[in-house]
């Protein structure tokens, strides 16, 4: 019964795809076409009605559809572990499902990354053929870059966000749901273009390359455009929810900063999004449609797909690594136990990114052949934004001085981000010098600048927040020893992989290629071994959350004495978040601060034995035995 | 710490040999720009670095103390300072080495060519025609030294950059449109000599793409003029 759902969508999904070929080859037939049933255009039309099938089979009919015609809905009526299968409307059980499914695409990514450097170990053919190293190296990008944009926006800010501002759900439930069943068919799609013929254009997938190359490149451009409609509906939701449903007293000036990360994101994800699924678009429609934007033979150019693909795909570097600033810093300042530092300075570089992030896009253009005159006003706005991303390292450091510092694996992981970011933003200043980049443009050096932001900054906050909130999210605690294994094999290895590729960018190592001269032997075989250990310290941190989510001890409702609202509720917290609506009455990193409120708010269920119905205020926030030593020593006022 | 950490990074910037081999007038531009963002991003990465182990030993909390830090929300000097230095530094990179680098590469870019090199890349192949000479080769590129070589540079296909490492020059070869890219090189040499001496392409363009390279030799005037000269004779 529980897998129900899916197999109804899995069906659906089957038949809307007939249907949809069929609707292609019929409209071929009649065009007099030749053959009627060519492959691209019938996957294309047969992909857009089985998408609609899968989604409707899944749980949009049920829950949703049917009460357009005037039809009662019902909801999920599943429970425990059965609703992770289910249209489930739940932001908590929504988050999670986000969180294991990009969990599995990192650890796919990751995979696909050790096969490219076994065969990157030596020059010359190891293991694989130009087409597989494309295909498996196009993979990793694109999958990285969907973990990179999802697992905190869809993953930890769904589960945590509607917390944290004191609601019971997010603004529209059942978009958020819709959200994530869109994903899906993405990751289908992905891992079905090696039966296409492979994909060889990178993630960027430029023209012309992309409209004249193998079948999986469509499968990729679809995927693509699937993903951005669900990361557009995510963005649409994040906003209203933290627009209209902060609890009474969450003003604007005391939402958590992981909120303020996320809304910023947000705004971008909405309105940069669109620009490249209309790229992609047009891509699509050279190939199965025969238009030419990107043919230069009937008018069109390619460089203007640059220009669109990275107006979206600019701003979305910032999608992934503002709520990883909000990871960060939220946990930075709970375990110094200090007041976040600077934080309306830090608001404030958010929102000034927000808008930066958008004129900065042509600094991937220097050497694409773009009027040279644009060079000057892309370098000078490229640089400027290093001033608002200093104000958030301003905050990183200012917070943890004289701060009593906790050096939990989520504190360790939010310090390796700040420490890897640092590299990775000086690094970034070599690039938006027009002449360094001219030079360093598409050579190793840009792999090892975008992985030390990436995976060094993005995949670090990750993984602070998978640690951070695991406890809130299953109710159990998991392994600290190991987490901490984890965390310095991890930030060993991570830097023993990347720094010997800036060296080999520097000296001439063109990225993307499955082969290099021989002099690049030695510096590749260093990266080699590293990224094989960097890829097992991934094995502690899964085998460690997965023992602890089934055997791990119950974790208590604040583990952390955290003073942001999410642990003010069970772990995990009750359907609709909290046993009465929380009211706000102060800061929420007001530590030190001699009779500081945060929230006032009804016991959850897990309150550790206090009164169900008892209103009181957390004023720091202690486990109930040191919660009893604070109010002797007269702190909590009311 | 940190002084110690930045003028340890600096001797290092300033003693090792980081670049491979620059062989034409434009890569000492980009070499001396690089360096000197080394320079400057050097002791910025040791503060940061500096602060950050220094706070994470020193403040590090010792046993389950439950006890909070000092309550303080922020200070408008301290604010105000980092403002003014990463603005200051921000400022500084983007006159000197950004705009006055972009002046010097314009101004060298826009002199008159001793010699016009088209390249045409497809897949997969590297196509170089001398039109004063009427001689075209497929994955060679021979150049004469000390002489400013424009080169204008196409695609027969999709997406390829024209890179030549030793020079530091890149700039993509675009279907459609002729994008052009100058360079002196200043050094003789050849693929034998330094694998910097290659015209790679950068952009990936399909299967070919890692191994879409052609060796380049840079040789002196005479030997250049016998070398079109044989292929002059070679095409009759």
């Amino acid at each position: 019964m529980a897998f129900l759902p899916l197999a109804r969508g899995i069906a659906f999904g089957i038949i809307g795809f007939l249907i949809g070929g069929g609707l292609g080859a019929g409209i071929r037939a009649l065009a007099g076409m030749e053959p009627a049933w060519s492959a691209e255009p019938v996957v294309a039309l047969g992909y857009v009605v089985g998408l609609l099938g899968w989604l409707l089979g899944v749980g949009v009919w049920g829950a949703w559809a049917k009460e357009w015609f005037g039809l009662p809905v019902q909801e999920s009526s599943a429970t425990g572990w059965q609703r992770y299968f289910t249209f489930c409307l739940d932001h908590k059980v929504i988050g999670t499902q986000y969180l294991v499914t990009f969990v599995v695409i990192l650890l796919l990514a990751g995979l696909a990354s050790v096969l490219m450097r076994v065969e990157l170990m030596a020059p010359g053919k190891t293991i694989m053929d130009a087409n597989a190293y494309n295909t498996t190296m196009s993979l990793h990008g694109i999958m990285m870059v969907a973990v990179a944009v999802a697992t905190l926006m869809g993953g930890a800010a769904n589960f945590v966000l509607p917390i944290m501002i004191g609601a019971d759900d997010v603004a529209y439930p059942r978009i958020n749901a819709l959200s994530y069943w869109i994903v899906p068919p993405v990751a289908v799609l992905l891992l079905a273009t090696p039966l296409m013929g492979g994909i060889d254009s990178g993630w960027t997938a430029y023209p012309p390359l992309s409209v004249i190359n193998a079948g999986g490149q469509l499968l990729f451009l679809l995927a693509f455009i699937t993903f951005g409609l669900s990361s557009i509906l995510g963005g649409m939701n994040f906003i209203a929810t933290t627009v209209t449903l902060r609890a009474p007293g969450m003003t604007w000036g005391r939402l958590p900063i992981f909120v303020w990360a996320v809304f910023a994101a947000a705004l971008i994800s909405l309105t940069a999004t669109q620009s490249v699924a209309a790229g992609l678009l047009m891509v699509v429609l050279d190939r199965v449609a025969g238009t030419s934007f990107f043919n230069s033979a009937e008018g069109g150019t390619a460089l203007l797909y640059e220009h669109v693909f990275w107006f979206y795909s600019h701003p979305a570097v910032y999608i992934m690594i503002l709520p990883g600033f909000g990871v960060a810093l939220e946990v930075i300042s709970h375990f110094s136990r200090k007041p976040l530092f600077a934080y309306k300075w830090v608001v404030g570089a958010f929102l000034v990114i927000v808008v930066m992030s958008f004129v900065v896009w042509a600094h991937h253009l220097y050497t694409s052949g773009m009027d040279s005159r644009l060079h000057l006003p892309f370098m000078v706005a490229t640089e400027l934004i290093s001033i608002p991303t200093g104000v958030v390292f301003l905050a990183a450091l200012g917070t943890i001085w004289m701060g009593r510092l906790w050096l939990a694996t989520p504190m360790l992981f939010a310090l390796g981000f700040v420490a890897n970011f640092l590299v990775g933003g000086i690094t970034g200043i070599f690039l938006a010098d027009v002449p360094t980049d001219i030079q360093l443009q598409d050579s190793y050096f840009v792999v090892a600048h975008f992985h030390y932001t990436i995976m060094g900054g993005e995949v670090f906050a990750i993984m602070a927040a998978l640690y951070y909130w695991f406890p809130k999210v299953t109710g159990r605690m998991y392994n600290e020893t190991l987490g901490k294994v984890h965390f310095w094999w991890m930030f060993i290895f991570f830097n023993l992989t990347f720094i010997p590729l800036f060296w080999a960018g520097i000296h001439g190592m063109n990225r993307r290629v499955a082969d290099y001269p021989a002099t690049f032997a030695d510096v590749n075989m260093v990266a080699s071994i590293a990224s094989f250990l960097l890829a097992a310290s991934f094995l502690v941190m899964v085998y460690n959350l997965a023992v602890s989510w089934f055997r791990g001890p119950a974790a208590a409702a604040n583990p952390w004495r955290a003073r942001t609202l999410e642990w003010q509720t069970s772990s995990p917290p009750p359907l609709h978040n909290f046993p009465h609506e929380p009211e706000v009455v102060g800061h929420p990193y007001d530590y030190g601060v001699p009779g500081s409120v945060h929230a006032l708010i009804g016991v959850a269920g897990a309150s550790n034995g206090e009164g169900e119905e008892e209103r009181h205020p957390h004023p720091n926030p202690l486990p109930s035995r040191e919660r009893g030593e604070q109010r002797g020593r007269g702190k909590r006022t009311r | 710490m940190w002084i110690a950490l930045a003028v340890a990074g600096e001797a290092l910037v300033v003693q090792w040999d980081l670049f491979p081999l620059a062989a034409a007038e434009e890569a000492h531009i980009v070499d001396d720009a690089f360096r000197l963002l080394m320079v400057l991003a050097v002791p910025v990465f040791a503060f940061g670095l500096a602060l950050l182990v220094y706070s994470a030993l020193r403040f590090r909390r010792v046993g389950e103390s439950a006890e909070d830090g000092p309550p303080i929300r922020s200070n408008g000097l301290v604010v105000g300072a980092w403002l003014a230095v990463t603005t200051g530094l921000t400022a500084v990179m983007i006159v000197h080495p950004g705009m006055t680098g972009l002046a010097d590469l314009r101004h060298r870019f826009s002199q008159a060519p001793d010699l016009v090199v088209q390249v045409e890349g497809g897949q997969w192949y590297w196509k170089a025609t001398y039109p004063e000479y009427g001689v075209t080769t497929f994955n060679e590129m021979v150049l004469p030294v000390g002489q400013r070589v424009r080169f204008e540079i196409t695609s027969k296909d999709v997406l390829h950059a024209f890179w030549i490492p030793a020079f530091r020059m890149k700039i993509d070869a675009v279907p459609g449109m002729i994008t052009t890219i100058s360079a002196k090189p200043d050094i003789l040499g050849s693929l034998e000599t330094d694998a910097g001496f290659r015209l790679q392409c950068a952009e990936l363009c399909g299967l070919g793409h890692s191994v879409m390279e052609a060796p380049v030799r840079v040789v002196t005037a005479d030997q250049f003029k016998a070398w079109v000269t044989q292929k002059q004779v070679a095409s009759r």
